[in-house]
This record gives structure tokens, sequence and C-alpha cells, in this order.
């Protein structure tokens, strides 16, 4: 079981991951715009609608990834303090109540919403010459159908939970704040954080 | 089944809301406005249940909005609200504000894993060695700077603490003032922009981000002075909690140059002018003194530049039909290096006896300096004298004490400085411009804010490729030019693909969360819930600053439980709408907000700021210090607030002078 649940993790990691590049492609869009803009006087009309469809597809199709690294924001007020089988009830509680009903809503209307689009094979009109926006409205089925597949591994993974008493094992990634990395990148070693409670004992023993 | 006290608390959080709610709740007969209520509740309760929020609130908007059309045509509710919900959501993917959130996102981190705040610190901490309070100072400074580049409040807070801790540490700094400073200071970059609460806030709101971020400025680098001022005054007043350095702690390495010719002279300036003209100096090549030059000319070229914009325009309407004027106004700017001197020198005869009185520099130095100089001044003075402009009193004011400022600089130019200056222009400089630049791209309307954000995206992943190759270079200089240039490379691979990934991390989890609510808010609006609010508060009665008040106190409150995301995203759109009715601008709202949930960030029990300290200190410093010592800062925030409150112009003066 364990190797399937890995599995749709490394799918939905995978597409996040490939798609996050299009940082790097926004980027150098619009910094290539605004160059050509001011230095060679020549606008792009069809860089806005680029710009908003990078941007789109960039955060929606991380959905999944971010789901998989379990990312995604919680209220923690009550949620950590209660072990990982009440977690998991809860999880899964709610995982039924709101997450299944809301994504399968939005696979469907995208669903609809995309095939009109193509049906009238429809084109942005911000300019009078738009790109295509039909693959970008596309976008939105896909990424819930995605989101909606690892919702369900999650769900398993709460079930397995409430089995066992324990969490399943997730693959490590990349993270915001990792300590070990930032502390590599100021070369301070555990060693001399332990060090350094001779001046917090002295400190205290000097009251 | 014996309960922690953390969740007594959220039980009875939990209980606070619920009770009221199904006591007060007619359950036989539901009118679609005790719906929106219902929902606005349960919201609350859902979130502190730890379930990722975007869904909840996609989940309990759809559930709700079918609830709300099927009262009105149960044939078409479906429909309705699968219509709403992608129609929500496709406006959330082409928005043209939150455009700007990855694209800053992707900056801070590019900056981040430039690594350079050791160098930052270890500048910033030599610059301020003589402030009392030096390490705290320093701190504080590294914080607000790396902290409003980057944006990350978390890696902000840990390499402080990685860094600054054992330093005030080993200083014999106080814990708690020491874990103050690093977690105030980590806090700083919310509040500062380019932020992303500002411009989550402005998509929310509706309020331009160019003003918003032209409004934040100030009471940003308020804030920042007032954690300054009181380390100082604390420093002045108690200096058994920040002992001052000793000698070893402020020692600057000289480089050899600087060795050789200090014994000469102790003013940097004159030496090198003295070791070029000269020449025989075999000690020092001509180059290297040259080079040194040119870098101790760079603050009287950034004054001088200042001024001359600043004159240009002042003396802007009287020069408007005339090209010439404009030229000669820029001629001035373009100025020879010599006249610059010549200025400076100027100033610097008359006016040190006084500056100099309580500095350690032997006054005759300055006027030294300046004597040759004295002369042609005069000159030069005539000469401008006869072309002038129409100047107002202001202008000539300002040319003096910008003159001033630099006989003073100029005066105090010994070797030390000169090499501290150095350090600061490879690691303050750099980041301050890139942030500046963005700002300043924004605030003065020549790009968008999502195109300034990518410019500075840019100018990260060039800034972070420029220290990571002299980091290289500096480690293998046998390996020659191309093998650094080669480790670069490699490096900036992996930088930027983590940099990637956690950028599309987080906009996705920002993202996603405007997905959620955008479908929620949508219920929210149709089943009246607003309306049922919006009536509540008004038949309070309340005066604008009771209302202030309590909004200021519910969003306080709320940044306990919830993360500043959540608390704009969804709690937001409830308050906006009353705005009006109490004739309070929004954008003012929004600065207030924004200095609020900063506070939010600080306060026990749930600051998240003080976990990750904790994470990093040695294991006999405890939270409760940490606590302890954020206390006072948090004293400082409300202080800030009650001034932003007391006076608005703090925040609304910039916005007012720039776009009216």
């Amino acid at each position: 079981m364990q190797k399937y649940l890995l599995f749709v993790d490394k799918v939905s990691t995978t597409v996040g991951q490939a798609f996050s590049f299009l940082i790097i492609v926004l980027t150098l869009h619009v910094s290539w715009e605004v160059f050509s803009r001011y230095v060679l006087d020549s606008p792009r009309a069809w860089a806005f609608d680029v710009m908003i469809m990078l941007y789109g597809t960039l955060f929606m199709m991380a959905g999944a990834y971010t789901l998989a690294q379990n990312s995604h924001v919680r209220g923690d007020v009550i949620y950590g303090f209660f072990s990982p089988r009440a977690q998991a009830i809860l999880d899964l509680t709610l995982y039924l109540l709101f997450f299944v009903p809301g994504v399968t809503a939005l696979v469907w209307a995208g669903y609809t919403f995309a095939s009109e689009s193509w049906a009238i094979n429809e084109h942005s009109n911000i300019t009078s010459e738009g790109p295509p926006v039909y693959p970008f409205k596309t976008v939105i089925p896909v990424a819930g159908a995605l989101l909606l597949v690892q919702g369900i591994v999650e769900m398993i993974r709460c079930v397995i939970c409430i089995k066992n008493g324990e969490w399943p094992s997730r693959k490590e990634d990349i993270r915001e704040v990792d300590v070990d990395k930032l502390k590599e990148m100021v070369h301070v070693k555990d060693g001399d954080i332990e060090k350094l409670d001779k001046f917090v004992l002295r400190q205290e023993a000097g009251k | 089944m014996k309960l922690r006290k953390e969740l007594w608390f959220g039980f009875s959080l939990i209980a606070l809301i619920m009770i009221p709610v199904i006591v007060f709740t007619p359950w036989t007969h539901l009118t679609n406005g005790n719906l929106g209520l219902l929902m606005l509740a349960l919201i609350c309760v859902c979130i502190m249940f730890g379930f990722p929020t975007a869904f909840t609130l996609m989940g309990m908007g759809v559930m709700f909005g079918w609830l709300y059309y099927r009262s009105v045509d149960p044939a078409l509710a479906n429909r309705q609200v699968l219509d709403l919900f992608v129609q929500r959501t496709y406006g959330v993917m082409s928005n043209d504000v939150l455009i700007a959130i990855p694209l800053f996102l992707f900056m801070g981190y590019l900056v981040e894993r430039a690594k350079l705040i050791d160098r930052l610190f270890h500048s910033l901490h030599l610059a301020t060695a003589r402030v009392p309070g030096a390490l705290a100072v320093a701190t504080i400074v590294t914080c607000s700077i790396f902290a409003t580049a980057t944006g990350i409040v978390g890696a902000c807070v840990t390499l402080m603490g990685l860094l600054a801790l054992p330093a005030m540490l080993k200083a014999g700094y106080n814990i708690k003032v020491a874990a103050g400073a690093i977690t105030a200071g980590g806090c700083l970059g919310i509040l500062i922009p380019p932020s992303v609460l500002l411009i989550v806030y402005g998509a929310v709101a509706g309020v331009s981000v160019v003003q918003l971020y032209a409004g934040a400025f100030l009471p940003g680098f308020m804030l920042a002075g007032l954690y300054i001022g009181y380390i100082i005054i604390l420093a002045k007043l108690r200096p058994d909690l920040m002992p001052p350095l000793k000698a070893s702690e402020r020692h600057v390495e000289l480089p050899a140059f600087a060795k050789a010719l200090a014994p000469q002279g102790s003013n940097a300036f004159t030496g090198l002018v003295r070791s070029l003209v000269s020449g025989s100096d075999a000690r020092v090549a001509r180059r290297t003194a040259l080079g040194q030059l040119l870098v101790s000319l760079l603050p009287a070229l950034f004054v001088v530049t200042l001024l001359g914009v600043t004159w240009r325009v002042a003396t802007a309407p009287e020069v408007v039909n005339s090209t010439a004027g404009l030229i000669e106004a820029g001629g001035l700017i373009a100025a020879p290096a010599s006249e610059r001197e010549l200025n400076t020198g100027l100033i610097g005869g008359t006016e040190p006896e006084e500056k100099d009185a309580g500095i350690s520099e032997p006054p005759a130095d300055a006027s030294k300096a300046a004597a040759p100089d004295a002369k042609p001044a005069a000159a030069a003075s005539i000469a401008v004298a006869g072309e002038r402009l129409p100047t107002p009193t202001w202008m000539w004011i300002t040319i003096a004490v910008g003159m001033a400022i630099l006989a003073v600089i100029y005066a105090l130019w010994s070797w030390v400085r000169l090499e501290v200056f150095r350090m600061l222009l490879t690691s303050f400089f750099p980041l301050a411009l890139l942030i500046l630049a963005v700002l300043g791209s924004i605030v003065f309307g020549l790009s968008t804010p999502s195109e300034a954000a990518a410019i500075g995206a840019f100018g990260g992943f060039i800034l972070a490729g420029a220290y990571r190759f002299i980091e290289h270079a500096r480690q293998d200089r046998k390996g020659g030019v191309g093998g650094s240039a080669w480790k670069t490379v490699a490096e900036l691979g992996t930088i930027l693909k983590e940099s990637s990934f956690l950028t599309a991390k987080t906009s996705a989890m920002v993202c996603w969360l405007f997905v959620g609510s955008g479908i929620f808010s949508a219920a929210f609006a149709l089943l009246g819930g607003q309306e049922v609010i919006e009536k509540w508060v008004l038949s309070l009665d309340m005066t604008p600053v009771q209302f202030m008040i309590l909004a200021q106190c519910i969003i306080f409150i709320l940044g306990w439980p919830l993360e500043w995301t959540e608390i704009i995203i969804i709690f937001m759109p409830i308050f906006l709408p009353l705005l009006p009715h109490f004739h309070i601008d929004p954008l003012f709202f929004g600065l207030l907000v924004a200095l609020n949930l900063q506070t939010a960030f600080l306060s026990p029990p749930v600051a998240m700021a003080a976990f990750y300290l904790k994470g990093v200190s040695p294991p006999h410093v405890t939270l409760n210090q940490i606590f302890a010592g954020m206390m006072p800062f948090m004293g400082i925030q409300v202080i800030a607030l009650a001034l932003l409150y007391a006076f608005p112009d703090i925040g609304l003066w910039l916005p007012r002078v720039l776009y009216k």
C-alpha cells in the first residue's frame, strides 16, 4: 500500500515541481517585457495575457504538490496537541465533509467551463488579437483532478494512521525553514551551540 | 482523560463561539441571514480543528452557496453554484495583483540563498561598534534589511539566532534582551515593503498596492527606529544588560595598503591623496590608492547626486520652459569630481570646529584637509552665483546640511572606517540598493508591483550569482576564474531549483486560500450574512474611534490562533464593507492591520518567532526567557500602533505627496 501512496505523491510532486519552473519563465518574461518597453520601445501586446497564464498555471498545478508535502496552511490551535490517531479521525471526517464535495465541484465545474471555452475557440479579449484562453481554462479541471487523487491518497493515509496509531511516512522535500541547511549556511555546528550554554549558565548564576 | 492546558484553551474558544450560536439560532425557521452567521461560526471552529483552511472554505462555500440557490430555485441550484465557483476560481487565476506574490517570494528565496547574511551582520556589527548596545542595534538593522528583502520570518529569525545570539551571549548581553532583539527584528519583514502581506491586503481590499507600499514605508522604519532607540536608551541606563564591546570585538583587520599608509596620518582620505600626489611611495601601488580613493569618494558622490536631484526638483517650475536651465541644472549633477571636492572643502573649512567638538578625532585634521581647497572654492561659488536659478531658502539649508554631513564624514574618515565602509559596500549596500530599486520603481510609478517584483527576482538572481562567485573565488585561489565560475553555475542551478520549488509551494498555499475564500465569501454575501453583521454593528452606534479600536482588538485576538494569510483573506472582507460607514480610509486601515498583525507574531502563546529562535538556541535558554524578552518590543509595537492612529500622516503623508 505504502508503495502506491508514495507513487501518487511522486506524481503530484513531479508535476508540481515541473510547473514550478514557470516562475523562472515568468521572471524572465516580465523582465524582458519591461526592458523592451522602456529601452527598445517595443512592448508586446500579448505580454500581459501570458503573464497571467504563467502565474495562474503555476499556482494551480502546484496545489496537489503542496498537499502531498502537507504544506497547505492549517490553523494550529489544538490540532498539534492531539494524538496522531485523533488527528487522523478529525482529518478524515473533514476530508469527507469538505474536501471531497469542494474539489469534486471544482473538477466538475472546471470541466464544463473549459469545454465551453474549447467549443467556441475562445481567445483573450484583453487585446484585439489575444492568445487562446482554452488551454489556460483547462488547467482548472486538470489541477482539480490531480488534487482529488492526492486527496484520496491523504484519506488512505488517515485510515492507515487510525489503524496503526502513527502517520505513515512521506518523502522529504525542500522546506522553507530547514534548520540544518541554515546552520550549514552560516557555518554553525551543534557543538558550537552547546558550548554557548556556559555563557547562559554563567548569567543564570550571576543573578 | 487529562487534557493539556493548550487543549483546554482551544476547546473553550470553540465553546465560546458555538454556544451562543447554538442558543441564539432560531433552528425552527432559519432565514438566509441566520445561515450566513452559522457559516461564519462554523468556519471559525473548523479552522481551529486544523484541517487545511483552503479546502474547508471550498467545501463550506459550495455547500452554503448551494443552500442559497436552492432557496431561490431548486432546479437551477447545482448549475448556478458550480458556475459561481468556477468564475471565482478563474478570477483568482487571472488576478493581476496576485501575480506579484510568487515573484516576490521567488526574489526572497533567491536573496536568502545568496548567503550574505553573515557578512551583513559582521559589517554592521563593526559599523555600529561604538553605539551603546551595538550588537543588538546591528541585529535589528540586519534583520530589517534582510527580512525586508526576503520576507521570510522563520529563516530570518533562525539565521539571526545562529549568528547574533552567540555573538551577543559571548559579549555578555542579557539573554532576554538578545532574544527580544532577534525576534522583534525578524518580524519587521512583514511590515516593511515589499511585503507579501500588503499585496494580499491590496488584493482583498481593492486598495492600490502602490499606495500601500508608499504608506507602509514610514511606519515600518518608524518601528525599526523605535526598536533601536529603545535599545540605545536601555543600554545607556543599564550597561549591565548590554556591556560595551571589548576592544578585541571591535577590532578591524586593516588591509596591507592601509597598514603601510596608516603611520603617516590617521585620516584615510588625506593619506590616500598624499600617497597619490607624492607618487614616490613604493609601498602602495598607485592603482590601489586610486581605487581606494574612488571608494572613499562614493559618499560624496551620493550626497551630491541627491542634492542635485533635489535641487532640480525644487527649481523645476522656474525652468520648466527653458531647456538651457534644465541642462544647467543637470550640469551640477554631472559636475567634475574636482568641483565636488571644493564644495566639501568650503563647508569643511568653516564648520568642523563646532561640529567636531564632541568627537575624538583632532579637529586640526579636518581644517588641514580643507585648507588647500579654500581659495578655489570661493571662485567656484562666484561662478555658480552668476547663473543661479531662484532657489528656495530651504534648499540652501539642505545643501548646507548635506555639505556639513560630508565634511564630518571626511573629517572622521579614518583607515578603520574606510575598511568598515568597504565591508558595508559588499554586503549592506547591494541589498539596500535592490530593495530601494524595487520599491522606488513601484512608488514612483515606473512599473507595476508585479513588474518590479520580476525585476527584483532577476536582481536577486544576479545578487546570488555574484556572491556565490566571490565566495568560490575566495576559497580556491588556485583554481582560477574558470573553476570558480563553473562551481558558481552549478550552485546557481541548485539555488534556482530550490527557490522555484519553494515558490511554487508557498504561492500555492496563499493562492489556493484565495480560491477557497472566493466561493466562501460569495456564498456569505449571497446569504446576506454581511448585511446582518453590518446592521448589528451599526445598531451599536459606535463612534469611528470605538469601531477602530474594536476592529483592531478583534484582529489582534484572531492573530493568536490564526496565520495572517487566513485573517486577511477570510476576515478582512467582513470588516471592509463597514469602513465607509465610519469614514475610514481602507488604505489607513490596511496600514494599521499590517502593524497589528506584526504584534500578533510576537505575542504568546503562539508567537512563531519565539519557537524558531528556541530551535537554535543553547539548551538552557528557555521559552519563557524568550517570551519575556519579546514583551518590551511588543509594547513598542502597541506604542507605534497608537502613534500611527494618533498621527495618521505618518502613513498617509507619503502616498498623498506622491499621488495627489
